[in-house]
């Protein structure tokens, strides 16, 4: 073979493994982009459907997007209904958030307690939290209703927020656990001899180590509380009180047997919204490997 | 150098009902370079983390510098402590690890900086100082964990395994710098290992443990030349020394493997007849023509280290024995070799174990 046709084929043999490259790569890309369109198209179409006017709302939802310009139509017949859109966003969004600072405050401090100290029976205290994730909530609707009852915390937001945490702290307690009990005792030790103890100990070294945990807990409290509807519907009794899932109901429901299908559509985008929120604020640190380089 | 370093009064330890130390007595000369080694779970450790505070005494007394500090918080004892796993913070970078301690402490901004300064140039780590413990090798991990202990100018420095992660190459290079370390500051340090060479190289003083009691104390070279015990002179020097069953014959005489030897020991209360060992490092051994008081062995293995060799020898009675050999003509496996031991550095030990002289 002569030099220029060695160099010939090397070049064809290389602008063939470029060409398998791109089209590898392209398939990549093609198949993840199909993948993010199915998971994005709901929330497009209930997004461009809550903009259609008010009599395109009532048609058959094709095509998804408004047809005769874009309107608020839906968002003001969606705040007719009961207090306002903006009171029950607001109740909710009250509920979830101090869901979620209570359960993060508790599991924290029990995570590390039951990570970190010997007392007696701590397996079994334990074991018993855990017992919990077994009994379903709905069955004891009744005596929660009468506890709070007692408490004189029926139909009060704070009550409601409190069976919420319940709810959620036998999960979150586990997830605290695992999270310390991930970091090494040595690190602990150092900062015990570079004299942080006790909270501060907590808060300036164990914090942050643990905190992939906390934002884990803290999308679970989220959800479960923002999406909690049987609970609500059942402590909560008075109307300028109902958390979002509350009025949805009574948004579906309709009035007088005609259901605006474009105020749905818009409380289903006010629901959603949030959550996508959260999700995306703390998702880095779900994901985040915190850990990586600390001890060997 | 005083005797008011650290000082260790009957100290002891029980987790529950099983007591793992048992009444610890040591005076740490204040300066001086004090290895802990001893086999995994004979009690090192927990004696360290003792020491720093880090486990509860259950009984005893703890004094560094004359000050009694046998319930103090480790950060009130002026100690500082190096772990085998490091243990840096990682969501700090190396600047705010070495600081974290002095912070805590509540020790002025300037004065932090100052000390941050002079400990990363004693550690050669000023670049590092903005990275975060991810980003470090290991050996650069072990430098700036040394320097979370230099920056909080302990009384006491304690080193646990710090070497022990670090490949062989390292470890050398970290050793050497310890010991720089060790005379630049010429702090206290109590430093926990099972690596003889680290603690033959590095020590002043060497404590050696087992199952929480200390077997013997002292300088590497009297523990080497002079173990007070059979297990002391199995443990130190590497490879072990010979301990080979004898028979007393009195007048200072012993019969090891059918031949029969002087030792330098007055054998004080020995009955002729009874039962002894019989101890001589491999490089106490040569190899010699046959004759009065020669050992003839059956080579099993010869070991070619460069320098050195390693024959690997069976005794006429079956018992197995590590000669050096350092020149001469080479020897093979399966050759027949008659050994001669160092007249001084025959030693003897009793049934029970300890030394006789």
């Amino acid at each position: 073979m002569t030099l220029s046709k060695m160099n010939a084929s090397m070049s064809l043999s290389r602008r063939r493994r470029a060409r398998k490259a791109f089209r590898a790569e392209s398939t990549y890309h093609a198949t993840g982009v199909a993948i993010a369109l199915f998971f994005l198209a709901p929330f497009a179409i209930t997004l461009l459907a809550s903009f259609r006017h008010g009599t395109e709302a009532r048609l058959p939802p094709l095509p998804p997007w408004p047809a005769s310009g874009i309107s608020l139509d839906s968002y003001r017949s969606l705040d007719t209904f009961g207090a306002g859109v903006w009171q029950h966003t607001f109740n909710s969004l009250l509920v979830s958030l101090a869901t979620v600072a209570l359960t993060v405050a508790v599991s924290v401090l029990a995570g590390y307690g039951f990570s970190r100290y010997r007392f007696p029976l701590k397996n079994v205290l334990f074991v018993l939290i855990i017992a919990t994730l077994m009994i379903p909530f709905q069955s004891i609707l009744t005596p929660l209703f009468i506890i709070l009852a007692r408490l004189g915390l029926n139909n009060s937001l704070f009550g409601l927020t409190l069976v919420y945490v319940t709810l959620q702290l036998p999960f979150s307690v586990f997830m605290m656990r695992n999270a310390f009990d991930a970091v090494p005792k040595e690190i602990e030790e150092a900062a015990r001899i570079d004299g942080a103890r006790d909270l501060k100990l907590l808060f300036r070294v164990l914090m942050p180590l643990v905190l992939p945990g906390i934002a884990t807990v803290a999308i679970f409290a989220f959800l479960n509380a923002w999406n909690e509807f049987l609970a609500a519907l059942v402590l909560l009794s008075s109307n300028e009180k109902y958390t979002l899932p509350v009025l949805m109901m009574a948004v579906r429901a309709g009035r007088l047997g005609a259901v605006n299908w474009g105020a749905v559509q818009a409380g289903v985008a006010v629901m959603t919204l949030p959550c996508l929120v959260v999700f995306l604020l703390l998702q880095r640190y779900y994901m985040r490997g915190l850990m990586a380089g600390a001890v060997k | 150098m005083n005797e008011t370093g650290v000082v260790l009064t009957d100290i002891r330890k029980s987790f529950g009902s099983l007591e793992v130390i048992h009444g610890i007595d040591l005076r740490i000369a204040e300066g001086s370079f004090v290895v802990f080694v001893g086999p995994s779970g004979c009690g090192k450790s927990t004696l360290l983390r003792m020491i720093a505070g880090l486990e509860e005494v259950t009984d005893g007394e703890i004094e560094i510098k004359g000050r009694n500090v046998t319930d103090l918080d480790p950060s009130d004892r002026g100690i500082a402590m190096v772990f085998q796993s490091y243990a840096l913070y990682p969501h700090m970078s190396v600047r705010e690890n070495l600081a974290f301690g002095l912070k805590m402490a509540r020790t002025e901004t300037a004065e932090i900086d100052a000390r941050v300064k002079a400990a990363s140039a004693i550690l050669k780590i000023d670049h590092l100082l903005e990275r975060r413990p991810g980003q470090l090798s290991g050996g650069q991990r072990q430098r700036v964990a040394i320097g979370r202990a230099i920056v909080r100018k302990p009384d006491v420095f304690l080193f646990d395994e710090p070497l022990s992660n670090l490949d062989a190459e390292l470890r050398v290079s970290m050793r050497i710098e310890i010991a720089r370390l060790h005379r630049e500051l010429g702090n206290t340090m109590i430093y926990v290992t099972h690596d003889q060479t680290e603690a033959m190289t590095l020590a002043d003083k060497i404590v050696v443990l087992r199952d929480g009691r200390i077997e013997q104390a002292g300088t590497p070279r009297e523990v080497y030349e002079n173990p007070a015990n059979i297990f002391v002179a199995g443990f130190i020097g590497s490879p072990r020394m010979n301990l080979l069953d004898a028979v007393w014959l009195g007048n200072g005489c012993v019969r090891v493997a059918g031949s029969e030897m002087s030792v330098p020991v007055a054998g004080e209360g020995l009955r002729s007849g009874e039962k002894v060992t019989f101890g001589a490092r491999p490089e106490h051994l040569f190899v010699t023509d046959g004759g009065e008081g020669r050992i003839p062995a059956k080579v099993d293995f010869a070991e070619y280290l460069g320098g050195t060799q390693y024959l690997y020898c069976q005794l006429a009675d079956g018992q197995p024995l590590i000669a050096e050999y350092r020149s001469g003509p080479e020897i093979n496996a399966g050759s027949t070799i008659a050994l001669s031991v160092d007249d001084n550095q025959r030693r003897l030990f009793a049934a029970d174990g300890r030394r006789l002289t």
